[in-house]
């Protein structure tokens, strides 16, 4: 299809067109890395926390709000989306195959996470982002903190041990049809006027009141969108692991996605997706240098899970001596990556020439 | 038909006052502003000239007395209703949004005029009847901003258009101020004076009818208060607008304001034509301090 036929398109299939687009692309490499068991696992992992840093970013990056609570609207999103798919465990819909009714209702449990989580983003953003400064972060703390401490205490949702039995239905070809979602929704919010307005918001919010831009629902509107998304990764990260319990969902994992998104740099999409790549990466790449290094000693490679958390507070301290705006500022890589290159480029052939 | 029928004012303050804790930082303040007035508000540091503009714009809710935006009593209304009713500001130490570009500074405000699915004025008749469809009205008017954002992420014609005309409009501000050659420099970039003149087209993309303009002139060499002055007026007409002015700029002020009012201590001690202002002793005390030292001082030299 030429630019012509593009513009001939309807506008639902032009908005949609990237969707369509990376349909296509993902059966490819879901038919290529479908059957690598670890890979997929791996990618889902990855997939999993760029969709939670990437949604984080529009509250603390382009808002200029700090939500430190990003887990608790995950557990919500992967403890209901789990109790609806064992609800429906044996249900298969009539006339279907059955991988296309697993992932049909895979996506329908998605559906449930993530409305469910942006249902609680829309109960705790209301109160809370009315008031300036840290009372975000004071709440959305307090709210993680009381969904893990629940959740512990409710048999039905497996107390302390957790929720086990969901069915596997997630896929490669899924995780990354929602990371992609997640990536587009941010950006075009971003590149809209109502991203502008966010920005406006964390660049002064007193004068983006004056020119009449609704402050309190801008901020509450980004805050759903991105509880929405981290209920998303949630459900689909109760589908790919074989239990889930609240030790996945504490504070440490709400800092883990802060990490991510100031490293990347707070405002940056695809700062937000290169730090989340490396830095789920990163502990399992030490994990197998561990293993290379202690042999047959297994204990060490146990050890990369505990150190985990002083290693990402060292390279944070690292990053806020180094480039405290994070790897890509309040920029986008392909903003950023031409400078750096074309800078680069002429200082090396200068001593030559 | 009488005069005031004609020209009804836009902006109307009827003895507002404001207290912080025991301080009386506005008594009794009384304004009026219709399309096409040039007022002034002057007064020493301190004499209460941007609290007054506080309260007019929502940042503060008057202790007393009442605030009316184009004939709707506005008090406890939040900055960005009052924004959306027709008053603008700009602010007396710079408030752009410093890592968004000149033009996308002008977009922000350019956005505000947004259309509800179901508008305010009829919620409020609804609301007037006891009916139960007025919360109903709310709610939809709340779930069309999600509809709005639904429309960014589909990228459906209307937004397109919409995108495009508030991009034309802020062309067309900056065009007017003289910005158009900083069009995508970051704001935080510009020099001074075009700052100021950067926050005058932001507060003009809200399509205001009056325009609160706190100490334009603030920071500018002579020739630049010169071509402000003359920029002023130029907008007055353009835009058909009300204008209120703090500026201690005394030359500035009196060259502009066809009437004027002086601050001191939260309370109006004069108002009037910029002549019978500087020639009312109570001002020449409150800016001079008592007239008598400040005879003696001129008579020793």
């Amino acid at each position: 299809m030429g630019a012509a036929s593009a513009k001939t398109m309807p506008y639902w299939a032009r908005g949609l067109a990237p969707l369509l687009g990376a349909l296509a692309v993902l059966a490819m490499l879901q038919w290529i890395f479908g059957p690598m068991h670890f890979f997929v696992y791996l990618s889902s992992l990855v997939g999993v926390n760029v969709i939670l840093a990437v949604s984080l970013n529009v509250v603390n990056g382009m808002t200029g709000q700090f939500s430190i609570g990003h887990a608790g609207f995950m557990a919500v999103g992967a403890y209901l989306s789990g109790l609806f798919s064992l609800a429906v465990k044996e249900l298969n819909i009539r006339g279907l195959p059955a991988t296309l009714s697993d992932q049909l209702l895979l996506l329908a449990a998605i559906g449930v996470g993530g409305v469910a989580a942006a249902a609680c983003g829309f109960l705790v953003g209301l109160p809370s982002l009315r008031l300036k400064g840290d009372y975000l972060a004071i709440v959305t703390l307090g709210f993680g903190e009381i969904i893990r401490v629940v959740v512990q205490n409710t048999e039905t949702l497996g107390g302390a041990l957790g929720l086990s039995g969901i069915p596997q239905r997630s896929s490669f070809y899924m995780v990354w049809l929602w990371v992609f979602v997640t990536v587009l929704v941010a950006r075009r919010i971003a590149g809209s006027s109502h991203g502008r307005s966010l920005w406006a918001i964390r660049e002064d919010e007193v004068a983006a009141e004056a020119m009449g831009v609704d402050t309190t629902g801008y901020k509450v509107r980004s805050f759903v969108v991105s509880s929405f998304f981290a209920g998303v990764a949630g459900a689909l990260f109760a589908h790919f692991v074989p239990i889930i319990n609240p030790g996945s969902f504490t504070f440490v994992k709400s800092m883990e996605v802060v990490v991510m998104v100031v490293a990347g740099g707070l405002g940056s999409t695809t700062g937000a997706i290169v730090a989340a790549v490396c830095l789920t990466l990163l502990p399992e790449g030490m994990r197998s240098l561990f293993l290379r290094l202690g042999g047959e000693d297994a204990s060490l490679a146990q050890k990369v899970d505990q150190i985990r958390m002083p290693i990402y507070g060292l390279l944070l301290v690292l990053l806020m001596l180094v480039r405290p705006q994070g790897l890509f500022g309040t920029r986008e890589a392909w903003d950023v990556l031409p400078k750096w290159l074309s800078r680069r480029g002429p200082a090396l052939k200068g001593p030559v020439a | 038909m009488t005069p005031a029928t004609v020209n009804p004012p836009l902006l109307e303050v009827r003895a507002a006052s404001i207290q912080f804790g025991g301080l009386k930082a506005l008594t009794g303040f009384n304004l009026e502003i219709r399309q096409g007035d040039l007022k002034g508000l002057i007064g020493p540091n301190g004499a209460g000239k941007t609290t007054a503009f506080n309260v007019l714009t929502g940042v503060y809710r008057p202790t007393s007395g009442d605030v009316f935006v184009a004939g709707q009593r506005v008090n406890g209304k939040l900055p960005h209703q009052i924004n959306r009713l027709g008053l603008a500001r700009t602010f007396q130490n710079i408030r752009l949004f410093k890592q968004l570009s000149a033009v996308d500074n002008v977009k922000v405000a350019c956005l505000a005029d947004s259309r509800p699915l179901v508008s305010a004025e009829r919620v409020a008749a609804l609301r007037r009847r006891g009916s139960a469809l007025a919360r109903l009205g709310q709610m939809l008017d709340a779930t069309n901003n999600y509809y709005d954002w639904w429309r960014a992420l589909l990228l459906t014609p209307g937004f397109l258009r919409e995108e495009e005309a508030v991009t034309r409009r802020a062309d067309e501000l900056l065009e007017v101020m003289g910005l158009a050659h900083r069009r995508d420099e970051e704001a935080a970039s510009l020099p001074y004076g075009e700052q100021r003149r950067l926050e005058i087209a932001r507060a003009l993309g809200t399509r205001p009818r009056v325009l609160l303009l706190d100490e334009p002139a603030a920071g500018m060499n002579t020739r630049e208060k010169s071509d402000l002055m003359v920029l002023i007026r130029k907008l007055r007409d353009q835009f058909s607008l009300g204008l209120l002015v703090i500026e201690h700029d005394m030359k500035l002020v009196m060259g502009i304001c066809e009437q004027i009012t002086v601050l001191d201590h939260g309370e109006t001690i004069a108002y009037g034509t910029p002549e019978a202002v500087r020639a009312d002793p109570k001002v020449v005390e409150a800016y001079l301090g008592e007239a008598q030292p400040a005879a003696a001082a001129g008579a020793s030299r």
